[in-house]
């Protein structure tokens, strides 16, 4: 019952998630200030079901060791990827929280991950209307971490991590494009998203989008560094967070 | 308010300009010397680089195939990406086509600003302390990260520094010898705060049953789902049903509700309320009243 | 206010079965008086912490093991509930408090385990001042907990521990991160809470001498899973883990034994025992020649131009307070550290200008906090590890190990040795190459007698005719044991070049306990003493 319920709401939070950022393919209505009233709703709907999906995760017996646990990991990745920021193309973040999720779960990955990006937000001062998407993107990643599959054979679990590094760096790439493409790109150019439009042709000026911002070649920085710095600290990683798991008594995965 | 009202009766550039130029002065006016009012200029670059490529985007990835009164002409460049789907690059822009993109920018850039406004004026750190109490848990998790940072930085520092004082592998294989002694300190750290929460009492809720529990998630689930579906229905039907925006209401309610029961059963006290200040209340109208006109304006427009 | 029966613990394998054959605590039965101040004491390792969370139900819920037995505080059997049901009635305060706090301002701090108990604030109000007061808090308030000292950082967790009017308060080696005067402050604090407030305080230290003549009892965890209480003086038969004085007192058969300075010097000057004289190594060859070393950060001058010579077959102990300059100085000749100006020559070679690889065969250093080198996950892993990079013979660490620790099982992750043996371990691994010179930054943090003395020993054991010893530290008692000629150091100029009988003698500056006791001229440390 205990993992049904976790995974329902591992999915549901997920789908709810998606959702949130990929409506503009979706779009009926053609009117441009329909679309621009979904702009709004929008920016004020992720907020909300951001904190919906970290309730969700929160609520139930959160024991005081899984509560500091996650507070030092998410401080010590809010601090890894102020490390990590200013050099293009070089994304921090990433690993530590494909890592721990790995370990503690998918729950625990959501709030890690949306957690550490409001926390290095809050230490630069750098809070705008972009952070709850960018939150919601990474505890996305997190939460996708938590279904990898373990399994018994190191180098297989390592592929699965190194194959998830990758595909979540291109995945949140495309959900940040896709969320300030209405906003950045306005209305009326050859490859802003047209509401009302078929979602393959929106698909495709998304894709022109995508390469011409050089979006692209972000998220392939980000794959790069983040399957390294799997690849290079996995095995110690997951050795001691396992042993910090079994300390805090954390029930590993859901 | 004044402003709200002002900003609805028309949508030209000139107001939003007017609305950027508030929140600026508020925050030159009132801002004291912390951190975060330091930040203001960040924002303003911020707004500036957005109008900037709201505008440029306008004039590279052109749309109008030759209006009729020209503001602007240019060769125009056809790109082919693959077979089917070309590109058209610049050509001629016109006047109506330049300024809605100005407008949009502007009016983007009036909604940075007045969330650069709130946030240079009103620290973030005191309202993580008035969070209500179902996000009470998430609320010690972040700020337990926000005490250890400065720490962290520190500890990574020392072993960075201590490293060289032992044979190992260099460039990045060496990688794991800077991050497991962090590491290992720091969930040796968690343990001990933990344990000291603990021994204060952490955890010491009211009972609440299993059963209420599960009911508590459950309505979280439902208000998820149903805000989801509400607003996606809304979007792929054309016209506004009623169904669809019952659904996505009553999801908010369920919300709402779900919220307060999180809440519920935790017999902690506070001690010192983070009580918003009439300073605070003042400010908050103001980010809305200029959100607000910064999105009516261009509503009208 | 305390009673244990038959209480039995002990720390459980992965696979369920005990750590050790006799366990930690083994049918402790104990009672302790409300207002009864206690010291608890015994080596390092022995279950003093142990103990005191058994006390609170952090054993086992957060140590994980095995408890059986009955644990009945304030009339309530508690046994194997949660630490938050211990909470309203004991107070708990650890060693490192910034780990420990949970807000960041101190008035958050002190109420926090009084909000989490539900405690109405007008309440919390009431209670708040007289604790305020008699830890003497009342201006810090306001302040951010990152901005105090850490004698004030210690005295708000105290503070923390009582406000919800908690009847026991524990204290697991409060002083043991805090320098001289914090912990005198600490300790001090302590005193007057004792006297004042009527709380039952059990206090887990290893700085004995500084508070044995307060406490109403002293209570010693054998190790070998017994645990004995009764008056200070009589609770000294295993001298393995006390302090100096009570040594002495047992070398010369004193009975009871002396437990204040004052009362130890006049048995002396009664007795008037014979001492021999302090073995001094001579010094060897030189080895370093440190000319004019500057070291500047900003506008600071952390060393200013230092001349010094080190010399073979000697342990050099560089002594001053905190910021006076020792570890900047200890960098700077490790070759690594900043430098402004000045040379440091080993063998005619800068050593700021040896190849990293070159540098690390010859020049050997400790850094404070010796675990910051250990990363791997296993004791053999490390020690291989070393093997492989120093380029020697497989096992040659391990063997250096086992000189310096004795034979432990290598499967033990690193994180799990004692501070002594991460000392030695650290030890083993720096010095596979036979470095020429040893640097150590102040060894003896956190390490109890016993642990010091081992340490003491490693280091007889290290000096050779080949290597310099260089020790930092402002621990009077180990540098009056261990060292051949003491350099005083005071905001970054060597004031004194001396050997340890004038440094550390009854005349000087800082006398070490032995000499403020005999007042005797010569006599420095212990073991100079014939009994």
């Amino acid at each position: 019952m205990k993992n049904l319920v976790s995974r329902l709401s591992v999915t549901i939070a997920g789908v709810a998630s998606l959702l949130m950022f990929s409506w503009p393919l979706f779009i009926a209505s053609s009117s441009v200030s329909e679309a621009t009233t979904a702009q709004t709703v929008f920016i004020v709907l992720m907020p909300l079901t951001l904190l919906l999906v970290l309730l969700e995760f929160a609520t139930g017996e959160i024991s005081s060791r899984q509560l500091a646990l996650l507070g030092v990991l998410i401080a010590l990745n809010a601090v890894i990827r102020l490390l990590g920021a200013g050099t293009a193309g070089i994304e921090t973040a990433f690993f530590l929280v494909i890592l721990a999720a790995y370990v503690f779960g998918s729950g625990f990955g959501f709030i890690l991950g949306a957690s550490s990006i409001f926390v290095s937000a809050l230490l630069t001062g750098g809070i705008g209307p972009w952070l709850p998407f960018q939150m919601m993107g990474v505890g996305l990643v997190g939460l996708g971490a938590g279904t990898i599959p373990h399994s018994s054979n190191k180098n297989l679990s390592k592929l699965y991590l190194v194959l998830y590094s990758i595909i979540s760096s291109f995945f949140y790439g495309s959900l940040m494009t896709l969320w300030n493409w209405p906003y950045l790109a306005g209305t009326g150019t050859s490859i802003s998203y047209v509401a009302g439009d078929p979602i393959l042709d929106n698909l495709v000026r998304f894709f022109q989008y995508e390469l011409v911002t050089g979006g692209f070649f972000w998220d392939i920085g980000r794959a790069v560094t983040t399957s390294v710095l799997v690849l290079l600290t996995g095995t110690a990683l997951i050795a001691t967070l396992n042993r910090a798991a079994i300390r805090a008594g954390v029930i590993r995965r859901g | 308010m004044a402003l709200a009202i002002t900003a609805s009766l028309s949508a030209t550039p000139l107001v939003l300009f007017a609305i950027g130029a508030v929140s600026m002065l508020l925050v030159l006016a009132f801002r004291d010397e912390s951190a975060w009012s330091r930040s203001v200029s960040f924002y303003l670059k911020l707004a500036a680089a957005v109008v900037a490529i709201r505008v440029l985007f306008r004039i590279i990835f052109n749309l109008e195939s030759s209006p009729a009164n020209p503001l602007l002409v240019l060769p125009e460049i056809n790109l082919t990406l693959a077979e089917g789907v070309s590109l058209k690059l610049f050509g001629s822009i016109s006047a109506l086509s330049f300024q809605s993109a100005l407008t949009d920018g502007l009016r983007l850039a009036a909604i940075i600003l007045a969330v650069g406004m709130a946030n240079s004026l009103a620290n973030p750190m005191k309202l993580l302390k008035s969070t209500p109490g179902a996000l009470y848990e998430i609320a010690t998790a972040i700020s337990i990260a926000i005490n250890l940072a400065p720490q962290l930085i520190a500890s990574l520092n020392r072993v960075r520094r201590v490293r060289g004082l032992r044979g190992q592998s260099k460039g990045i294989r060496a990688l794991p010898g800077l991050v497991i002694p962090v590491l290992e300190d720091t969930i040796d750290q968690s343990m001990s705060l933990a344990a000291s929460m603990s021994a204060r009492g952490f955890g010491r809720k009211g009972q609440r049953s299993k059963m209420a529990l599960k009911i508590t998630r459950f309505t979280g689930l439902a208000a998820i789902t149903m805000i989801a579906v509400g607003v996606f229905l809304l979007l792929i039907t054309p016209t506004t049903q009623v169904l669809d925006l019952s659904i996505a209401i009553a999801g908010l309610a369920f919300a709402v509700v779900y919220i307060k029961m999180s809440a519920l059963g935790s017999l902690r006290t506070k001690y010192r309320k983070q009580a918003f200040q009439s300073g605070d209340y003042c400010l908050f109208a103001l980010t809305a009243a200029l959100l607000v006109s910064a999105f009516t304006g261009v509503l009208q427009f | 206010m305390i009673t244990l029966r038959d209480l039995t613990f002990s720390y459980l394998k992965p696979d369920g079965t005990p750590v050790t054959e006799t366990p930690q605590l083994n049918r402790v039965n104990l009672e302790v008086a409300e207002g009864e101040f206690v010291l608890v004491c015994g080596p390092t390792g022995s279950g003093k912490s142990t103990l005191l969370k058994t006390l609170n139900g952090l054993a086992p819920r957060f140590t994980g093991g095995l408890l059986s037995g009955e644990v009945i505080l304030d009339g309530k059997d508690l046994t194997g509930k949660e630490p938050h049901d211990f909470a309203h009635l004991v107070g708990f305060v650890n060693q490192q408090p910034e780990g420990f706090f949970v807000t960041d301002t101190v008035i958050d701090e002190i109420v926090y385990g009084a909000e989490q108990l539900g405690m109405p604030v007008a309440e919390i109000d009431d209670r708040i001042k007289p604790i305020i007061e008699i830890l003497n808090i009342g201006d810090l308030l306001y302040r951010p907990l990152a901005t105090l000292s850490g004698g004030q950082q210690q005295r708000v967790a105290i503070a923390a521990a009582l406000v919800a009017g908690q009847k026991i308060l524990l204290l697991d080696e409060p002083t043991s991160a805090l320098d001289f005067a914090g912990a005198t402050e600490v300790l001090s604090s302590l005193k007057k809470l004792a006297h004042e407030s009527g709380v039952t305080i059990l206090l887990a230290e290893h700085r004995i001498s500084r508070v044995i003549a307060e406490v109403d009892s002293v209570l010693v965890v054998h190790g070998d899973g017994s645990v004995t209480k009764g008056d200070p003086a009589t609770q000294f038969n295993d001298a393995r883990f006390a302090p100096p004085i009570i040594q002495l007192g047992a070398m010369l058969g004193w009975k009871p034994l002396s437990i204040s300075t004052e009362d130890a010097a006049a048995r002396w000057a009664k007795q008037s025992p014979d001492f021999q004289e302090k073995k001094l190594h001579e010094p060897g060859k030189k080895i370093l020649e440190i000319d004019s070393l500057k070291v500047t950060f900003g506008n600071v001058a952390a060393v200013s131009a230092t001349n010094l010579d080190l010399y073979a077959n000697q342990v050099t102990a560089i002594m001053g307070e905190n910021g006076s300059g020792k570890t900047s100085l200890c960098w700077a000749i490790q070759g690594l550290g900043e430098r402004s100006a000045g040379t440091v020559l080993l063998d005619g070679q800068d050593t700021a200008e040896l190849a990293r690889d070159a540098r690390l065969d010859l020049v050997a250093m400790i850094p404070q906090r010796a675990a910051d080198l250990l990363f791997l996950h296993s004791l053999a892993d490390e020690l291989k590890e070393s093997d492989t990079f120093a380029q020697v013979e497989p096992g040659t660490t391990a063997n250096l190990f086992a000189q310096l620790a004795g034979r432990i099982d290598t499967s033990i992750h690193p994180r799990d040795l004692s501070a002594g043996q991460q000392l030695a371990l650290v030890l083993a691994i720096q010095l596979a190459k036979q470095a020429k010179v040893l640097i150590l930054d102040e060894p003896t943090r956190g390490l109890d007698y016993a642990a010091k003395r081992a340490l003491a020993k490693q280091l007889q054991l290290l000096r050779s005719p080949e290597r310099t010893i260089v020790l930092a530290s402002h621990d009077v008692e180990f540098v009056a044991e261990v060292a051949d000629r003491v350099i005083k150091l005071q905001a970054g100029q060597i004031v004194a070049d001396q050997s340890p009988i004038e440094a550390l003698g009854w005349k000087s500056q800082l006398p070490s306990q032995l000499a403020q006791i005999s007042r005797a001229d010569g006599l420095v440390s212990i073991e100079q003493v014939l009994a």
